[in-house]
């Protein structure tokens, strides 16, 4: 039995006592006042509405007296004087203006054919970060009589300081010495420079943002003497290039691809991997096929080789990578979309064509 | 605490070993994997073949669609319409215009000439991979009599699915069955083989007995069938060539039935029965030697050799209910395969070894089915009110078994699918058809 039922049936019991015994503890009835009425018929009651109330007993109560009160005459007040009335005069007019003087002959701007050079800032706007670093205490330097140049740069402590060993060529039988050299002593300075002495890093003035400057007329165009340069867009050149590693400075590199944007390929080379036609052997053989970009986006369909392959025979492995090229040249007739801005980063491709989800279940 | 810290040491100096290759990883081509694709039947464009000889234009639009129907028919190929070519094929020598074929999104493209000659018929061809704007594979040439010209035009579409598919063809192949005709109380049966796609039906005995399960040797030059010519089912081998037969097993008094070639066509397995028992026995075809390779009281039979020959298929009641059974081809344990609900029977084993195709009745339902050979992946293809008797291509990716509709007008008609559960397709035929058996590749 839980605690709530044991509340539940304390309370009951407490109610169902309260109803049957609470009586004795008042067992005599509640005092309650009497009032007399009187029975009256329906004609008495209406005339009692038309005439009012009328109160039957008399008061005590002297009625007021009404005071004996005369009133005074209302006395009218008398100008006096009487003032003759004239409209106002009208005002003097204020004196004309003087007529303005003819405007001056604007003084031409003197104009300059070259552009105004602004002097170069003398210091560079720095940005300070928002929030300022933590402060981090400082080792204290090390003070030593004389300054020692910091170590190279691999040197480490040493956990034992020792003293140069030199053989004694005086000594009368000259023992084996093994030559030894002296620890180095630790990096130190002179003098203790506090971080309140340093250079601070934050910058001490801002440059205020240059004005909008009127923009240079253009130069005169000029007829190109010479014909411009055919367009370098062709294919085979983009084939040579990729294919000879020429341009590798031309090659805009950009960051890694986003996933969105490998995504985006994926599903692109996915819709056109058709494998309905294939071997169940070739179903089984992943294969490993590599390309080369142009930088519109399209593969260079020679450059299709099969890198490596896993899981099924020779035979089954060449029917899986045609149907690998199928799907990669399929759907590329405008090119795969990927940005021309980071072509360095899918400039070469290695597609990993796993059917392994696409098995006969 | 010491094991702790010589673990974080270990792990660090891993890290750092594999830091450099994952820099380098970065810096190397980008990497991707695919691994959804579509299935889909493959364009294929199949121009009419180009007529060399005056009066062979006819037969090269007969030769075109027959191969495309054997293509397409395959459920794994779409033929692309004449009317939506860009160019034509008028020279089998020309060049061909890969962009004009890739337009219209033409995947591979069969080009063809047909030379007529008295009844000689010489077709030679080319397959195209369009996409690589190459040819896939070598030109071939077949020649033929004018009567075979079919056969012909099957031996290029199975050349046009190997290469594509990398799996062997099976339109070059025939089918023996039993044809039936007439109402379902009296219906004549007999046997009869056909082309693979149900042209060219030849009738190999009369209707004047009951035939049943024919069957084809492996190098399709005889076939082993069960009559009731005597009254009590007797087993038969017929030669094809001559349509001369033999009995099998003369033993009277007992009723044999269910034979079945072994691989190398020396042994035949087949079921005996004597008295209330059926036991399964093999019998050398040259001796007329008999061994029996089942004993106890269950009814054993339905045997079907591996494509090696060592082990076979059967269906038993030993268990109480039908289930299937594999034991080695000379006898000794057998080890159940089946254990799902209903009934399981006729089984046979692929030509690829892999799978076991077998008749499932289940819930008042019939079923075609496969399963691996240890009885695992189970996938039931089929479902109707009577399918039964499943028979295996050549290369082991479709299965033709009968279909029976229901009530007294029922008739029986032969069906294909693909392994895939996909591809459902009636064979047409004269007749009905039931029990078929599929051959080998034709030389």
């Amino acid at each position: 039995m839980n605690t709530g039922q044991v509340i539940s049936g304390i309370g009951h019991a407490g109610l169902i006592g309260w109803i049957l015994f609470g009586g004795t503890f008042q067992s005599e009835p509640l005092p309650f006042e009497v009032t007399e009425v009187s029975v009256i018929s329906t004609d008495a009651f209406e005339a009692l509405l038309t005439n009012g109330p009328t109160p039957d007993a008399a008061t005590n109560a002297a009625l007021p007296v009404q005071p004996d009160v005369t009133p005074d005459p209302i006395e009218t007040p008398v100008p006096d004087e009487v003032v003759e009335v004239q409209p106002p005069a009208p005002s003097p007019a204020p004196d004309p203006d003087p007529l303005p003087e003819p405007p001056l002959p604007e003084p031409e701007p003197e104009v300059a054919d070259d552009a105004p050079v602004q002097p170069a800032p003398q210091e560079q706007a720095v940005l300070a970060p928002e929030i300022a670093p933590r402060p981090v205490p400082r080792a204290a330097e090390r003070v030593a009589p004389e300054p020692v140049a910091p170590p190279t740069p691999e040197a480490a402590p040493a956990d034992v300081q020792q003293d140069a060993v030199t053989p004694d060529a005086e000594a009368d039988t000259p023992a084996p010495v093994e030559e030894q050299d002296a620890t180095a002593p630790e990096e130190a300075t002179t003098e203790i420079v506090t971080e309140a002495e340093e250079p601070s890093g934050a910058p001490t003035a801002s440059l205020r943002p240059p004005a909008r400057r009127p923009s240079a007329p253009a130069p005169p165009t000029e007829t190109a003497a010479a014909p411009a340069p055919a367009p370098t867009a062709d294919v085979d050149d983009a084939v040579r290039q990729a294919l000879e590693g020429g341009g590798e400075t031309d090659v805009p590199q950009g960051p890694p691809l986003s996933a969105g944007e490998k995504d985006a390929l994926r599903v692109a080379v996915s819709s056109c991997w058709n494998v309905g036609s294939l071997s169940s052997a070739a179903l089984l053989t992943t294969v490993v096929v590599a390309v080369d970009m142009t930088q519109d986006a399209k593969p260079v369909i020679a450059s299709i080789r099969m890198l490596s392959s896993s899981g099924g025979s020779e035979q089954a492995a060449r029917q899986a990578f045609e149907a690998a090229r199928r799907a990669i040249i399929r759907c590329t007739r405008d090119g795969y979309g990927l940005p021309v801005e980071k072509y360095g980063q899918w400039k070469e491709i290695e597609m990993t064509f796993n059917p392994e989800r696409m098995r006969i279940k | 605490m010491m094991c702790r810290i010589v673990c974080m040491v270990v792990a660090l100096t891993v890290a750092l070993i594999q830091m450099p290759a994952a820099v380098t990883a970065q810096n190397g081509p980008l990497r991707i994997e695919i691994t959804e694709g579509v299935i889909e039947p493959l364009p294929v464009a199949i121009p009419d073949l180009v007529a060399e000889t005056p009066g062979s234009a006819e037969m090269g639009q007969q030769l075109s669609r027959v191969i495309a129907a054997d293509l397409v028919g395959t459920g794994l190929f779409r033929e692309l319409p004449a009317s939506a070519f860009i160019s034509q094929i008028t020279d089998f020598g020309a060049p061909v215009q890969y962009a004009d074929w890739k337009a219209i999104n033409a995947q591979a493209l069969v080009t063809g000439a047909v030379t007529v000659s008295g009844n000689q018929v010489t077709v030679k061809f080319r397959l195209h991979d369009v996409f690589s704007g190459a040819e896939l594979g070598d030109g071939l040439q077949f020649a033929g009599t004018t009567d075979g010209w079919r056969r012909i035009a099957h031996k290029v579409a199975d050349v046009v699915y190997s290469r594509i598919t990398g799996e062997g063809g099976y339109f070059d192949s025939r089918v023996v069955f039993v044809s039936e005709s007439g109402p379902k109380a009296q219906r004549r049966k007999r046997l009869a083989v056909m082309d693979y796609d149900g042209a060219n039906v030849q009738y190999l005995t009369g209707s004047e007995a009951i035939v049943l399960a024919p069957r084809f040797s492996a190098t399709g030059d005889r076939v082993l069938y069960t009559s009731y010519e005597t009254g009590f089912p007797r087993i038969y081998v017929l030669d094809v060539g001559s349509v001369q037969r033999r009995v099998l097993e003369s033993q009277q008094g007992v009723m044999s039935f269910a034979p079945r070639f072994s691989p190398d066509g020396r042994t035949v397995v087949y079921s005996l029965s004597q008295g209330s028992n059926t036991d399964i026995y093999a019998m050398d075809i040259a001796s007329g030697a008999a061994r029996r390779l089942t004993s106890g009281p269950a009814i054993e039979t339905a045997p079907s050799y591996s494509p090696d020959g060592a082990q076979i298929v059967f269906e038993s009641d030993r268990s109480g209910t039908q289930q299937l059974y594999v034991m080695p081809s000379g006898g000794g344990e057998a080890r159940r395969i089946s254990f799902g609900e209903g009934r399981y029977g006729t089984p046979v084993w692929s030509p690829r070894g892999d799978l076991i195709a077998f008749t499932k009745q289940s819930k008042g339902r019939f079923h075609i089915g496969v399963m691996r050979t240890d009885g695992s992946e189970e996938r039931l293809l089929t479902a109707s009110f009577l399918d039964e008797g499943p028979t295996w291509s050549p290369n082991g990716r479709v299965i033709m078994f009968a279909r029976e509709t229901q009530g007294a007008a029922g008739r029986s008609t032969l069906y294909s699918v693909d392994i895939t559960g996909r591809n459902l397709r009636p064979v047409r035929t004269p007749d009905g058809g039931s029990d078929p058996s599929w051959g080998p590749l034709q030389r």
